[in-house]
């Protein structure tokens, strides 16, 4: 029959891949490839920036994804692990936040205090009624400092709540934290 | 038409088809393997004898499917020749459909008695969304070799009805029969074979009915060996949301999977479009129809359809878009004969129709490649997750490892069937907090049981017995160091994993040393873990118990917390996996710890092994 199924090719080329590729199987003696892994672990950084992936395992609780390579949202309460630098066990550092207090937060909350609190001693609010650019920075004592790292949480009065345009709690928008040698 | 023309043409009759799938679904070929697919990998890893090997191949598993040759057989030879290599899987899968595609322009063909309906057919199911699974992902294979035997079964009805030569009927019972091992759909082929005969050749129907009987026999034999589930995703309904079912199949069938496309259309268009196409089939079907004398394989392309989609449509709470993939043959049949009868006719028909296939391509396409690209993309993470696994414990041999940053595809795809036992693996643990970067699927699996506390992990660190990596990058990136330096809880966990060396310090004395994914104890043995905060928590135990121990009868299993008793519990014959709880009294609320002792009615000791043995753990565990 003119349309007849090609039987004897099919079979001709199915032997033909098996013989193929029958050898691929004989000669594999591991399970699994490996790749390469980065082995340099990294030092714990003593200022963390937020468009940078790789610090992300700073950031313990409460920042959202990177936007534009740069700054993440922050919920109403969020958290970072810093190293205290070189130092600061003796004479203290300070603490520095580089944000952002966007228009719809000052539009919606009219003001936003931000606070940071380091193994229990709360340091100082500071208010925004503006929105801008700022830095908050508040001087650590040296007796928080002693350990190999030091947790650092923030919080704010007030949040934006989720709405229709956003599911999420936004807070400010932080582009990064940070402890300096004094 | 020269001769060498004539065999290009029909060259090309054959190829196109594969070719078009092949360029389509490209990204399928080149995907990796995905979730499910590790756990049929592993379905042979403990086998040692005979005994096994039946038991691997033949048991009822995963919501009780019994598919020897799609999933079992094809899994097994696989790891064990290739490995975690994919692309031995990828050309048998291609290879598979490559050979349905020419089956499909072969029934086409004979069904419409136009060589270009079984060109087109085939072209149209390439196109077809439902394909970006059973291509893509390796587990859904059994569709892929299901087809392949529906489809032979009845290419060789078709040749004995042709020739009446009792060998072609032969072959339809061989490959009948062996389609019961690719996927329980093969149950269906009877109806196909009766309608078919019914209405394009009367005089065969009684001799396809013999068909029917094994089929019969297998439904109450399958349901004997696995009975259908009762409650869940997969338990059935036959009530009226089988039409709702039929019309969401409906339109995944003529369009793309989910109403989905990437081009950003305006809400109206795709289910605009899927009118169209469902109408122009409607009416070539009843123009057919009406025809004198009319070629009634028109009505068994519908009746494909429905006789294939019709097992799935009780499953109402499990919608999943592969199951159009065979039923959906029967429209590509029906679709290829109207476009090569409309172009043959010309004027407006051939518009019509050229017009239809274009909108059913221009709504397929774009979401096959999109579906298909991020199942690629998903897979090249996960093998960058297990294959950088590998490498890291080539390089800290000694050591667990903890994986940090892993997001929710990752685990579902990558993570919970355990891709790292396939290697010998079993200490890969998520870091604590996990959880919190991880939606929840408690019908999928439950993420705490990867989750190494946050005691155990900071324990571990100090005794250098684990190395942590973010899992965040292409490449996973050793962040130890940076990891250790962070502060850790140091309360006690609320749940145990006994076959964990890392939990070593929680255990007494008595315990024998980790076997892996297993611990074993004596007669007795003590942990110590958190009490619950609250009241009317309980402790609950998972393990293992031979038969071997379960052969002179129920083991009693007593648990002693903080001093009290609490009533006893059993393992019966047959309980070989175990989970046994025990409500815990409410003094023992916001104590700073737990004792726990277990104790068992008696232990045995098997010919390879000199210890005493009691039960396997597990896992302890308070909620």
């Amino acid at each position: 029959m003119n349309n007849a199924f090609p039987w004897r090719r099919l079979c001709c080329s199915a032997l033909l891949l098996t013989l193929v590729f029958a050898p691929l199987g004989c000669k594999r003696k591991s399970k699994v490839r490996v790749q390469q892994t980065d082995e340099e672990s990294p030092r714990m950084a003593s200022t963390v920036h937020m468009g940078d992936p790789k610090a992300e395992t700073q950031l313990v609780s409460g920042f959202y994804g990177i936007e534009g390579n740069a700054w993440r949202w922050t919920q109403r309460q969020f958290s970072v692990v810093l190293r205290p630098p070189v130092g600061s066990a003796a004479k203290g550092a300070t603490l520095h936040v580089r944000l952002t207090v966007p228009d719809p937060v000052i539009a919606k909350l009219k003001t936003v205090s931000l606070f940071a609190a380091i193994s229990g001693s709360t340091l100082a609010p500071e208010t925004y009624t503006q929105p801008g650019t700022y830095t908050y920075t508040r001087d650590v004592a040296a007796r928080l400092l002693t350990g190999e790292s030091v947790r650092v949480d923030f919080g704010l009065d007030k949040a934006m709540p989720p709405s229709g345009a956003d599911l999420r709690e936004l807070g400010l928008v932080v582009l990064e934290i940070g402890l300096e040698p004094k | 038409m020269t001769r060498a023309q004539g065999a290009a043409r029909s060259a090309a009759y054959w190829i196109v088809p594969s070719l078009v799938c092949l360029l389509i679904h490209w990204r399928g070929f080149t995907a990796w393997f995905r979730a499910d697919d590790f756990a049929w990998l592993g379905v042979g890893i403990h086998i040692q004898n005979f005994g096994d090997v039946l038991g691997a191949l033949f048991s009822p598993q995963a919501q009780g499917t019994i598919r020897p040759w799609s999933e079992r057989a094809f899994f097994m030879a696989g790891f064990s020749l290739f490995g975690l290599d994919a692309l031995p899987f990828r050309i048998v899968i291609f290879a598979t459909e490559f050979a349905n595609l020419a089956l499909v322009a072969s029934i086409g063909n004979r069904l419409a008695g136009l060589r270009a309906a079984g060109f087109c057919a085939a072209v149209f199911w390439a196109l077809n969304g439902s394909l970006v699974e059973p291509l893509g992902w390796v587990c859904v294979y059994n569709q892929v070799m299901c087809g392949f035997f529906l489809l032979l079964a009845f290419h060789f009805l078709l040749r004995y009805i042709e020739t009446g030569r009792r060998r072609y009927n032969v072959c339809q019972w061989i490959t009948f029969l062996l389609g019961f091992g690719a996927l329980e759909l093969n149950v269906v082929y009877p109806a196909l074979a009766a309608g078919y005969t019914l209405l394009c050749a009367r005089k065969y129907f009684r001799r396809t009915l013999p068909l029917s009987a094994v089929s019969i026999v297998y439904v109450f034999a399958h349901n004997a060996l696995a009975p259908a589930q009762k409650t869940g995703d997969y338990a059935m309904h036959f009530t009226g949301a089988m039409a709702r079912t039929l019309g969401k199949y409906w339109t995944w069938s003529v369009g793309p999977t989910f109403l989905f496309t990437p081009l950003g259309l305006p809400k109206w268009m795709l289910p605009a479009g899927v009118a169209m196409v469902s109408l122009g089939l409607v009416v070539f079907l009843a123009a057919k129809l009406r025809q004198s004398g009319a070629p009634r394989a028109a009505l068994f392309c519908a009746a494909w359809y429905a006789v294939t989609i019709a097992p799935v449509l009780p499953l109402r709470d499990h919608l999943t878009e592969y199951y159009v993939f065979l039923p959906v043959i029967g429209l590509c049949w029906l679709g290829g004969w109207a476009l090569a009868e409309a172009w043959r006719s010309g004027g407006r028909a051939r518009v019509a129709a050229t017009s239809l296939a274009a909108l059913y391509a221009f709504m397929m396409v774009p979401e096959v490649l999109a579906a298909s690209d991020w199942q690629y993309r998903i897979t090249v993470r996960v093998r960058n997750l297990v294959e950088g696994v590998a490498r890291a414990h080539e390089l800290h041999p000694n050591q667990a490892i903890l994986l940090d940053g892993v997001d929710t595809p990752l685990f579902w795809n990558g993570i919970l069937d355990r891709p790292f036992r396939l290697f010998g693996l079993d200490h890969i643990y998520l870091a604590p907090g996990s959880e919190q970067r991880i939606d929840q699927h408690p019908d999928l699996g439950d993420i705490n049981e990867f989750i190494l506390p946050a005691d155990v992990t900071a324990k571990a660190l100090e005794r250098d017995e684990l190395e942590v990596y973010d899992a965040r990058g292409p490449r996973l990136r050793n962040i130890t160091q940076a990891y250790a330096a962070m502060p850790h809880d140091t309360k006690l966990p609320l749940r145990v994993d006994a076959a964990s060396p890392l939990a070593s310090y929680l255990l007494g004395p008595e315990w024998y040393p980790s076997d892996g994914d297993h611990r074993w104890m004596p007669k007795r043995a003590t942990l110590r873990m958190a009490a619950p905060a609250s009241v009317g928590q309980k402790l609950y135990l998972r393990g293992y118990c031979p038969e071997e121990q379960l052969r002179n009868g129920p083991v009693t299993v007593t648990v002693m917390v903080n001093g009290s008793n609490l009533p006893p519990a059993a393992i019966h014959p047959g309980e070989r996996t175990f989970e046994l709880s025990f409500p815990l009294p409410d003094p023992v609320a916001g104590s700073p710890e737990l004792q726990v002792t277990v104790e068992v009615s008696r232990t045995f000791r098997p010919a390879t092994d000199p210890r005493d043995l009691g039960l396997a753990f597990g896992v302890f565990e308070v909620r």
